[in-house]
């Protein structure tokens, strides 16, 4: 519960406080979201599997950002930065169905 | 939504990642979610939908809450900050990668080069047509000029300038036309411009009769005093009239009376129809 009042405390604070990005995160940003929002529907697929993790959630939420930044931080260097960003985007994208499938039949036992 | 690490049927699982590589078939890919198939068959293992409800109501604070809770914050911070920002009115762009950038300014500078190339084209043709009318303007002006010249030498339009007064007195009939002829030519010679006589302007074709006890110029009748209105430079016209044996010596010798007056604004009014000449054509075209 207090964890989705954080959530929810979250997108109020960004919208209220509409703070600049910094050009340095841009490109970063929305990828990071992604794979941050990966971490939370997985987290929620072990909590209802009942296997979820406090510690494991922390660290596979701050690795996932933190790779997928790196991932499209690599593929700027390297000249291919849509097209990588687009696969993280993509693979991310996956992995959310998976597991949103997996709480689906959690709650809806369908 | 955390708190279930205290169920003693999941410790075994505790340390597992909650999103499972393939090698965890029963919590990544089991086809229904369920769980109870295959590793915790022998608690009652309570439902996805019971570890939620419990996990929602009542709000417990416990340190992994609170830590989700912070994540989650982070989250939904940086979701918002996104999406925010992402919708602004330069959302187009701001959004966009390097390369996409680069691309959309060569097509600008493309078209900027091309606009300007217009433009550039636009302006010559413009030039072009204001100097063209300029020309036109231009030659307009000479052509009226010169028109205005060639109608003091033809005699059609009036003239004005400094010059000399000649008045012939003839008291006794004895001047003749080729007197007058003789002072027009010499006056001619001296570099007049524009003469008349009596009225009667003096031109290239002009030619002089005598009639009964008077003389006709150009068929006009015209009697003593003769006066000769000159056009040309005073201080060449006098003495080329006054010249030994000239002009006005020879009038003199015939009993007339010759009087020669330099004036700076001398009026030459008398005009000439245009005449189109029979046969003679321009052949300058």
């Amino acid at each position: 519960m207090i964890a989705v009042l954080g959530l929810v405390v979250g997108v109020v604070a960004g919208l209220l406080v509409r703070p600049e990005v910094p050009a340095a995160v841009e490109p970063y940003l929305p990828i990071a979201v992604v794979a941050a929002l990966d971490a939370v529907f997985g987290g929620l697929r072990a909590m209802l599997d009942g296997i979820f993790d406090d510690k494991v959630f922390v660290v596979s939420f701050l690795s996932n950002v933190v790779v997928a930044a790196l991932i499209v931080f690599l593929g700027d260097k390297l000249g291919v930065g849509a097209q990588l960003s687009t696969g993280v985007v993509v693979v991310l994208g996956i992995r959310i169905f998976s597991n949103a499938a997996a709480i689906r039949r959690h709650v809806f036992r369908a | 939504m955390s708190e279930r690490e205290e169920q003693p049927a999941n410790r075994l699982r505790k340390e597992l990642p909650e999103e499972q590589p393939p090698g965890r078939p029963p919590v990544t890919d089991a086809p229904a979610g369920e769980a109870p198939q295959g590793d915790q068959p022998e608690p009652v293992a309570p439902t996805g939908r019971e570890r939620l409800r419990k996990g929602l109501w009542p709000p417990r604070l416990t340190r992994a809450q609170l830590i989700v809770a912070l994540l989650l914050f982070g989250l939904g911070f940086g979701l918002a900050v996104q999406v925010a920002s992402n919708s602004e009115s330069d959302g187009a762009l701001r959004g966009a990668r390097q390369e996409d950038l680069v691309r959309i300014l060569d097509e600008l500078d493309d078209r900027t080069q091309r606009l300007e190339d217009e433009k550039q084209g636009l302006e010559k043709q413009r030039d072009e047509l204001e100097n063209s009318s300029d020309q036109a303007e231009e030659a307009r002006k000479q052509t009226q000029e010169k028109e205005r010249q060639l109608g003091i030498l033809a005699g059609t339009v009036a003239a004005q300038g400094p010059g000399i007064t000649v008045t012939v007195e003839d008291t006794k009939g004895a001047v003749e036309a080729d007197m007058l002829l003789d002072a027009i030519q010499e006056l001619r010679a001296a570099g007049a411009e524009a003469i008349q006589v009596n009225g009667v302007r003096v031109v290239a074709g002009t030619y002089l009769a005598d009639t009964d006890k008077s003389v006709s110029v150009d068929g006009n009748k015209i009697n003593a005093p003769y006066r000769f209105q000159v056009i040309g430079k005073p201080q060449d016209l006098e003495p080329a009239l006054n010249i030994p044996g000239g002009v006005v010596q020879t009038l003199e010798k015939e009993q007339a009376t010759v009087t020669v007056e330099q004036s700076s604004k001398i009026v030459v009014d008398a005009l000439r129809a245009a005449e189109r000449p029979d046969y003679a054509r321009s052949s300058s075209q």
